[in-house]
C-alpha cells in the first residue's frame, strides 16, 4: 500500500516538476529571463569581489578626501571642477630635506625601531649661544586652491636642562610669502610628541591672523607653482648640544576630486559604499524572502491541509496583518527593536509572508483532494508526513517563484527604512547612501553622482529579480502566470 | 491587491454567495477586529518601548513626589489593565494625550496636519488615476506600437524603482539644478497676502510632491487599464460592433471603456491603503507639514504619545479605505451584488 502511494506521488511530482535540465532548456529560451539572470549574476559577482573593486572600506576609511568631493572624472568633464585638486599626501623622510642654513646645526639620519628618523644636532658656537638649522622641502602645487590641508610629524628633544629649543613649520608660497603654521618652544628635554595641524583649526587661523570664517587653505595655496615647506630648529643652550629626533613629516591636501564616485560628508568613499551595498542588499533580500516564504508556506500548507478552526484562525490572522499599514508599523517596530540589519530583515519578513500563505493554501486545498494524498492517508501516514512528503514538494514550484518575486520587495522595503534613517548605522546600504545624500548636503552642491548610482542599483537589481521570477513562474506555474 | 486577487480571496472565504448586505456586515466586523488589534498593539508596544515612556520628560533630578505626580498625570501609576481600558475609552473620544515634545494635545497637532495630508493625497490620487487610465486606454488602442511598449515598460519599471529615489532626483532637478519649484514645505513663510496669491503659493508647493507621485504611480494604472481594455476589445460584442461599422472611437470609449470601468473604479479604492501609508516617505522628502512626517519625527524623537496618535490615525485611514474597497468590490461583483454566486 505504502509503496503504491509512493509511486503515485512520484508520478505526480514528475508531472508537476520538470527535471532541472528540461527546466533550463525552457528557461534559456526566454530573453527576459536570461537578461534578469545575467544581471543577478553580475550583482553577485560585484558583491563577492567587492574588495577587488575598491581598496577602501565603506565604513572605516574616512577623510580620504574633502567632504562632498566630486568624482575624479568630473575634473575632466565638468567645467566647475577643472583643475580641482585630488587628494595628495607627501611623506617627507630624513633624506628628503634640503639643508638651507646650518648655523651650528647638523642633519643626520638613523634607524629607530625599524623606521628612519632624522636627527638634528644643534651645537652652539662659542660667543653666540644660538644654533640654528633650516630645512626645506619643495612642494610643487599645480591645482586650484584646496579647501583643507593638514600636516603631522613626531619629534622628541634631548637637551640640557637650561636649553630652550624651538621648532617651527612654515609654508613659503611661490611669491615668497611666509606662513607660520606651527611652532613650539621646549625647555630642556621632551618625550616623544606629535605635532598635528589642520587648516580648519581655529588655533591655526588665529596664528595666521585670520578670523574663524577665513579659509587658510584657500588663501595660502591661491596660486600654482613651487611652494616650500620650511622647518626651522633653533636652540639656545649654554651647556652642550641639543638633539632633536624628527620623525617622518606628512603633509596632505584633502582633494576636491576623489575616486570613481567622489566622497560623502565624512570623506568616505562612495564607490566603496556602492559596491559593498550590493552585498548587504542581496543578503537582506535573500534572507528576508527566504524567511517570509518559509513562514508563508508553512502557514499555507497547515491552513489548507488541516482546514477547520485552524484554517479559520490562520486566515483571519492573515487578513488582519494585511490590513495593518505596512510602512508605518515597520517604522515604529524598527525604532522599538533598535537599529540593526537583522532586526530589519526579521521585520520585513514578518510582514511579507501573507501573500505566499494564501497562494500556498489555495494550492494545498486542491492537492489534498488528489488520489495520492488519499492513498497515503489510507496507508496510515500521519498528517505531518503527508504535508511534508506529498504536499510540500508539489507546492515548491509555486513557492520558488514566489520567493524570487519577494526578493525585490524586501530590498525596496529595506532601502525605504534605511532612507528614513531607521537603518543600521554600522552598515553601508544603498538606502543609507540616499539618506546621507539627502541629509548631508548632496543637494546644495548638486552631487548627482551621489544620488543616482544607489537608486539605479536598487532599480536594476529589483528588475532583474522580477524578470527571473516572472520567467520561472511562466515555466513552472503556467496556470498562475500573470497576463501582460 | 488586484481585483482578480480579491475575487479569489472572496471565493476562498466562501463569501460569494452571501449577498451584498451580509457581505458588508462581515467586512465591517473584520474592520472592527483589525481596529481592535491595532489599538491593542498600539497600547502594548509603546509601553514596552525601552525605558519608561516618560523618561523623556521626567528629569531624574526631580523630587520623588514630583515624579509620582507626573506619573499620576500621565496615568502610569495604575494597573496596566486599567490603563488599557482608559486608553481605549479615550481613543473613542479622540483624546490622544499630550505630546512629549510640544506639550500640546496630540489630537490638535494631528488635526493641524491632516488637511495638508488629505490635500496632497487627493490631488496626487486624482492625477495618478486620470493620467493612468487615459494612457492605458491610449496604449490599448495602439497595441504593439512604441507607445504601447513604453506603457508596458513603465508599468514594470514602477514596480522596481524606489519611489523616494525618483522624488529625490526630481527635487534635485527642479529644486536645485533649475530652481523653479520650492524645495520644502507646504506654504511659503510668511505666506503671501491675499487669498488668490496664497492659493497659488500652495499650488506651487504642491507641484513637486503631487507631480512626483503621479509620475511614479501612473504606470501601473496604465498597465492595468491597458490589459483589461485589451481583454474587453477581444470580446465578441466588440467584434460585432466593428462588423456593424461602429466608428473606432465609439467602440473604444462607448463599448470597451464602459465595460472595464467598474474593475478600474475598484482598483482606485484598493490602492487607497498603500497610498495612505506611503505618505510617510513623500512628506518626509518634501518636508510636507503632514501626518506621515509627524509620525516619523515622533518615532525618531521618541515622542511616544505623538507616534501613537499618528499611527492610530493612519491605521484608521487605511481601515476605512479598505472598507471602501470592499464596498466598491461588492457593488461591482455581480455574484455578491445579487447573491447568486456558488460556493466553490
Amino acid at each position: 500500500m505504502k509503496q503504491r502511494a509512493a509511486v503515485a506521488s512520484n508520478q505526480k511530482t514528475a508531472l508537476a516538476r520538470p527535471g532541472l535540465s528540461s527546466f533550463w532548456a525552457q528557461y534559456r529560451r526566454k530573453p527576459y529571463g536570461m537578461v534578469g539572470l545575467a544581471m543577478v549574476i553580475a550583482y553577485v559577482l560585484v558583491a563577492v569581489f567587492a574588495p577587488l573593486l575598491t581598496p577602501y572600506d565603506p565604513q572605516k576609511d574616512l577623510y580620504l578626501a574633502d567632504r562632498l568631493a566630486a568624482p575624479a572624472w568630473a575634473g575632466a568633464v565638468m567645467a566647475r571642477f577643472r583643475g580641482a585638486p585630488p587628494t595628495f599626501k607627501r611623506n617627507v623622510g630624513p633624506g628628503d630635506w634640503h639643508v638651507d642654513e646650518a648655523k651650528g646645526g647638523k642633519l643626520s639620519s638613523r634607524e629607530v625601531e625599524g623606521q628612519r628618523v632624522a636627527e638634528i644636532e644643534l651645537t652652539a658656537a662659542s660667543g653666540d649661544p644660538e644654533a640654528r638649522l633650516v630645512l626645506s622641502h619643495p612642494l610643487h602645487y599645480t591645482y586650484n586652491p584646496p579647501q583643507t590641508f593638514n600636516a603631522r610629524f613626531e619629534y622628541s628633544i634631548d637637551a640640557p636642562s637650561d636649553a630652550v629649543t624651538q621648532l617651527q613649520l612654515e609654508v613659503v608660497s611661490p611669491d615668497g610669502k611666509r606662513y607660520n603654521l606651527w611652532s613650539s618652544s621646549v625647555f630642556g628635554s621632551s618625550e616623544k610628541q606629535e605635532a598635528k595641524l589642520d587648516s580648519r583649526d581655529l588655533e591655526l587661523k588665529v596664528r595666521l591672523g585670520m578670523t574663524m570664517f577665513d579659509d587658510p587653505a584657500t588663501s595660502i595655496f591661491s596660486s600654482r607653482g613651487d611652494y616650500q615647506l620650511v622647518l626651522t630648529a633653533t636652540s639656545k643652550a649654554a651647556s652642550g648640544p641639543s638633539r632633536i629626533e624628527l620623525g617622518k613629516l606628512t603633509f596632505g591636501v584633502l582633494g576636491l576630486l576623489h575616486g570613481v564616485l567622489g566622497a560623502d560628508h565624512m570623506g568616505g568613499d562612495l564607490w566603496a559604499q556602492l559596491v559593498y551595498g550590493a552585498r548587504i542588499s542581496l543578503m537582506i533580500g535573500l534572507v528576508a524572502a527566504l524567511i517570509s516564504v518559509a513562514i508563508g508556506t508553512s502557514v499555507g500548507i497547515i491552513s489548507g491541509y488541516l482546514g477547520g478552526a485552524v484554517d479559520e484562525f490562520l486566515m483571519r490572522l492573515v487578513d488582519v496583518l494585511l490590513a495593518i499599514p505596512n510602512l508605518p508599523i515597520l517604522i515604529i517596530l524598527s525604532a522599538f527593536l533598535g537599529k540593526s540589519v537583522w532586526n530589519i530583515v526579521l521585520l520585513v519578513a514578518a510582514f511579507a509572508w501573507m501573500g505566499t500563505a494564501r497562494l500556498v493554501r489555495s494550492q494545498t486545498l486542491s492537492l489534498r483532494e488528489r488520489v495520492f494524498v488519499e492513498a497515503a492517508k489510507a496507508a496510515g501516514a500521519s498528517d505531518a508526513y503527508i504535508m511534508i512528503t506529498h504536499i510540500l514538494p508539489n507546492v515548491l514550484p509555486l513557492v520558488f517563484a514566489a520567493m524570487v518575486l519577494r526578493i525585490p520587495l524586501a530590498i525596496l522595503m529595506e532601502a525605504s527604512l534605511s532612507f528614513l534613517g531607521l537603518g543600521d548605522p554600522r552598515v553601508a546600504t544603498w538606502g543609507r547612501m540616499l539618506h546621507n545624500a539627502r541629509n548631508f548636503g548632496a543637494f546644495t552642491v548638486l552631487a548627482w553622482w551621489w544620488l543616482v548610482p544607489p537608486g539605479l542599483a536598487i532599480t536594476c537589481l529589483s528588475l532583474a529579480f522580477v524578470f527571473v521570477g516572472n520567467t520561472v513562474n511562466e515555466i513552472l506555474n503556467p496556470r498562475y502566470r500573470e497576463r501582460t | 491587491m488586484k481585483p482578480r486577487d480579491r475575487a479569489s480571496v472572496t471565493a476562498q472565504r466562501g463569501e460569494a454567495h452571501l449577498g451584498f448586505r451580509t457581505y458588508l456586515w462581515r467586512r465591517l466586523v473584520y474592520a472592527l477586529i483589525v481596529l481592535f488589534v491595532i489599538v491593542t498593539f498600539n497600547f502594548a508596544i509603546f509601553r514596552l518601548m525601552p525605558g519608561d515612556a516618560t523618561k523623556m520628560i521626567i528629569d531624574p533630578a526631580f523630587e520623588p513626589e514630583a515624579i509620582l505626580e507626573l506619573r499620576r498625570q500621565f496615568g502610569l501609576d495604575e494597573h496596566p489593565l486599567v490603563q488599557y481600558w482608559k486608553y481605549i475609552t479615550s481613543l473613542l473620544r479622540f483624546d490622544l494625550g499630550l505630546s512629549f515634545g510640544s506639550r500640546r494635545p496630540v489630537v490638535d497637532e494631528l488635526m493641524e496636519r491632516l488637511p495638508n495630508t488629505i490635500v496632497l493625497f487627493l490631488v496626487s490620487f486624482v492625477m495618478t488615476a486620470s493620467a493612468g487610465v487615459a494612457v492605458g486606454v491610449y496604449a490599448a488602442s495602439r497595441r504593439g506600437t512604441f507607445a504601447d511598449n513604453l506603457v508596458t515598460g513603465s508599468g514594470l519599471f514602477a514596480h522596481a524603482v524606489p519611489v523616494f529615489w525618483i522624488q529625490l532626483l526630481l527635487l534635485m532637478l527642479f529644486g536645485y539644478y533649475v530652481p523653479i519649484l520650492p524645495i520644502r514645505g507646504t506654504i511659503s513663510a510668511p505666506p503671501p497676502d491675499g487669498f488668490f496669491l496664497a492659493l497659488l503659493d500652495r499650488v506651487h508647493h504642491l507641484i513637486l510632491p503631487a507631480g512626483s507621485l503621479t509620475i511614479i504611480g501612473f504606470g501601473s494604472w496604465a498597465l492595468y487599464t491597458r490589459n483589461t481594455m485589451l481583454e474587453a476589445l477581444g470580446q465578441d460584442y466588440i467584434v460585432t460592433a466593428r462588423a456593424k461599422g461602429v466608428p473606432r472611437r465609439d467602440i473604444l470609449y462607448r463599448h470597451a471603456l464602459r465595460s472595464v470601468l467598474p474593475p478600474i473604479v475598484t482598483l482606485i479604492f484598493m490602492s487607497l491603503p498603500g497610498a495612505v501609508s506611503g505618505a510617510v516617505i513623500t512628506e518626509t522628502i518634501f518636508s510636507w507639514h503632514g501626518v506621515g512626517r509627524y509620525l516619523l519625527d515622533a518615532v525618531l524623537q521618541q515622542d511616544y504619545p505623538a507616534a501613537q496618535g499618528a499611527f492610530y490615525l493612519i491605521a484608521l485611514a487605511v481601515i476605512i479605505s479598505n472598507l471602501l474597497a470592499d464596498m466598491a468590490y461588492g457593488l461591482v461583483d455581480p455574484r455578491i451584488r445579487v447573491g447568486a454566486g456558488e460556493r466553490r
